[in-house]
Formats: C-alpha cells, sequence, structure tokens
C-alpha cells in the first residue's frame, strides 16, 4: 500500500493535517483540484481572527499554510478527485483522480470544504459572471465608482461588503432579516461606512437585466421594489463538497459529513476535517483545528488497524 | 512572451493579429487568476504561433466592458481578430490546451 493518509483538499483543514501527519511521519499526500490552491480562506480580503496574523489578506494566509506544509516534505498532487473506492480486504481505500493514477491508502482525510450557495432565483443563473459574482476580491474592479448589492447577512456577506465599499460608489447589504450573523465588529464597521447601506427584512426575488444585471426585485417588508444596480455579489452561505462520500459515510440532511472533534466519521479509516464537518463553527481557526485532529485520528487508526 | 495590452494596441496586437491570440483579462487582487498565470505562461511557452495577450481590468475598463467582461479570469479566443470561444472563471490546462487545438484544426 502506498500511502498511509490521502487528504483530499489542500484548505486551511487539509494543510494543517498534511503538516501533523508529515510529523508524525506518515506517508502522506494532499491531492488539491485548484492549481497550487489552498481553498476558500484565499477568497477572503482581509483575516482579522486567524491567531497571530492580524489584518492578514486570506490569500496570502493561505500561502503560509501551504509553505509549511511544504515546508514539512508533503507531496501535492493537482488533480480532482472522482472515486473513493473501499478496498475491504485490507481496510483501506482507493482513491480515484480524474487524470493521474489511483492511489492506493490506508486512510482519507476529508477536507474538501465548501462551495458558495446559490439562491435559486430567476435571473441567478442566466447574469452568472455578467454582473453576477461569488467573489468579491476578484470581481470588485469591475464596479469602480458604480452601485453594487451584497446578498446576505454572514461574514462574508460583511467582509465583501467592506471590501467593495473602496471601488464602488454605493454598496447595499440585502439582508433576510433585522439580526446579523456576521459577528458584531463586521457589522459595525459596515454601519460605520458611509457608502454602505444595509436593507433588513428584505429578500431578492428576481435579478433583472438585458445584457447584464441591471437590477434586483425586492420584496421588502411585504412590498415588492426593484433595486437599480450594477453588480451583485451573492453571500448566503455554503453548500459542503460531499457528494464523494455519499454512500459511504454517514451525512447529515444538511449534507455535512457526521463526525466529532476527533474527525472520526462512519466510515473507518475515513476522517473529516474542516468545512465539511458537522459543527457549530466554520472558521480557519477551527478548521486548523480539525486538521490537526484529523491527523492524530488517522495515526491511531493505522497503529491499531494495519 | 506575453504582450501586455491596453486600449491603445489591442487593435493592434489582437483584432489584427492574423493568428491565435488568447486574451487574458485579469484583475491584481484576483486569486484564481494569480494562479492561472503560470498555466498560461506553460501554454505559451509550448504553443509557439499561439500570441498571450495580458488585459488588466483594473487599468482597463473600458476594454472589458466593450468584450462583456464583467468576471476574472476571463480568456478569449481570437482567431485572425475574431472571438471563437471563451472561458470564465478558472480553468485547467488541459481545458485551454483543448480549445487551442480545436481551434487550430479549424473545428
Amino acid at each position: 500500500m502506498k500511502y498511509d493518509v490521502v487528504i483530499i483538499g489542500g484548505g486551511a483543514a487539509g494543510l494543517s493535517s498534511a503538516v501533523y501527519s508529515q510529523r508524525a511521519m506518515l506517508k502522506t499526500v494532499v491531492v488539491e483540484q485548484e492549481y497550487m490552491g489552498t481553498g476558500q480562506i484565499a477568497e477572503s480580503p482581509r483575516v482579522d481572527n486567524y491567531l497571530g496574523f492580524f489584518g492578514l489578506d486570506g490569500a496570502e494566509l493561505g500561502d503560509k499554510f501551504r509553505s509549511h506544509a511544504e515546508a514539512l516534505g508533503t507531496e501535492f498532487l493537482n488533480d480532482e478527485v472522482t472515486e473513493i473506492i473501499s478496498l475491504e480486504s485490507s481496510n483501506g481505500y482507493k482513491i480515484k483522480p480524474s487524470e493521474g493514477d489511483v492511489l492506493e491508502t490506508k486512510t482519507v482525510i476529508f477536507s474538501a470544504g465548501c462551495k458558495r450557495k446559490n439562491l435559486g432565483i430567476k435571473g441567478e443563473k442566466e447574469f452568472s459572471a455578467r454582473g453576477i459574482s461569488f467573489c468579491a476580491v476578484c470581481d470588485g474592479a469591475f464596479y469602480k465608482n458604480k452601485t453594487a448589492a451584497v446578498i446576505g447577512a454572514g461574514d462574508t456577506a460583511f467582509s465583501d461588503a467592506l471590501y467593495l465599499a473602496n471601488i464602488a460608489s454605493k454598496v447595499y447589504i440585502i439582508a433576510r432579516r433585522d439580526k446579523f450573523r456576521a459577528g458584531n465588529s463586521l457589522v459595525d464597521a459596515a454601519k460605520k461606512r458611509g457608502n454602505i447601506e444595509i436593507l433588513t427584512n428584505t429578500v431578492p426575488i428576481e435579478f433583472t437585466g438585458e445584457k447584464s444585471v441591471d437590477g434586483i426585485i425586492l420584496n421588502a417588508n411585504g412590498n415588492e421594489k426593484k433595486l437599480a444596480v450594477n453588480g451583485i455579489f451573492i453571500a448566503v452561505g455554503s453548500v459542503p463538497n460531499t457528494a464523494l462520500l455519499s454512500g459511504i459515510a454517514k451525512l447529515d440532511e444538511s449534507g455535512y459529513v457526521v463526525a466529532d472533534e476527533d474527525g472520526v466519521t462512519s466510515a473507518a479509516g475515513i476522517f473529516a476535517a474542516g468545512d465539511v464537518r458537522t459543527k457549530r463553527l466554520r472558521q480557519v481557526i477551527t478548521a486548523a483545528a480539525d486538521g490537526a485532529n484529523c491527523a492524530v485520528s488517522a495515526e491511531k487508526y493505522i497503529r491499531e488497524n494495519f | 512572451m506575453a504582450v501586455k495590452v491596453t486600449a491603445d494596441n489591442f487593435d493592434t496586437e489582437i483584432l489584427s493579429f492574423g493568428g491565435l491570440v488568447i486574451a487574458d483579462f485579469y484583475s491584481d487582487s484576483c486569486v484564481p487568476c494569480k494562479r492561472m498565470s503560470p498555466l498560461l505562461a506553460e501554454i505559451d511557452e509550448q504553443y509557439e504561433s499561439v500570441k498571450l495577450a495580458k488585459i488588466n481590468v483594473n487599468f482597463n475598463e473600458e476594454l472589458a466592458e466593450e468584450h462583456d467582461v464583467m468576471s476574472v479570469p476571463t480568456l478569449i479566443f481570437f482567431n485572425s481578430g475574431k472571438e471563437l470561444s471563451r472561458i470564465t472563471g478558472a480553468a485547467k490546462k488541459s481545458e485551454i490546451i483543448a480549445i487551442i487545438e480545436n481551434i487550430q484544426k479549424g473545428e
């Protein structure tokens, strides 16, 4: 058997697992589908809540994580896993990538992360990349001195709005309720920004436009109205990338892998780390902690079963 | 070698060029753009007849607007000045190569 641990996903959770696995002298490979990818953290304009790195941009923090894993000799594979096959005879797994050779491993640390959730309303698909975006740091530049709206009320929505407020002349935050999931410091910063307006109890119904987006039809406190905007950023939460584990490990009703802090899943030898796991707080710091826990669990499993 | 393209040389470098050009619309803050940059450089080296043109949307908003680019990275494939294909969002090297080879085969 070639590997002790195959880590699927090279974000904070996967890279932290790699650091702990390498230090435990386990033969490890990280499979990451994006070239030099470091997961969702790369899209954060600014990270203020990761211990020791105040105010760093997310991409830079992600690169530091990756460099740390690289410095310990971690092997990386830039490929997309298409299937996890259980080897019943030997307690291990076969991992099938889309391009490279099949990998055999004793354990799997599953840290494939989440992707942003769609709203599922009219106009969203039609205007994707034509005024509708899921990445403020990527596409913010198109709205210099224009009007943008961010849909959502979590940390991502507020931090996207604060980033856009430096570029756009006006930024709306469109929130379903009058309470926000985002941390108080982000909400406070947004409220203090002169060019950010928060619309509460407001639900988007449809995106309008011809060649590109020109507005949103909103239901605001029961009244329908149209808001003219040039760009829309959707940040209404995320969905876990766990389709690969369907039928293999137990998932909850939202698709998260059921596992406690030790990362142990219902499938022997598969451990879940980071945003894919059932837990209360999905942040870069809890992802890193999960990665460490999973590597220790994997090491214990190998010791006891091989 | 990639060519830096702005509104001043867009016509000469891309529209009047008698071959295949990959116009890479990127922005400074876009991480997927940064990650695609070395892949595009490899392709540029591998396919001598293909020209790689880099357009920074931070300084060329009008050019982006003219070509309906509202999200980066966007790659537009021009052949003899005509747009034949485009990819929006991060792309794999194999996807880009497949488009180049299809265009070169005349498909």
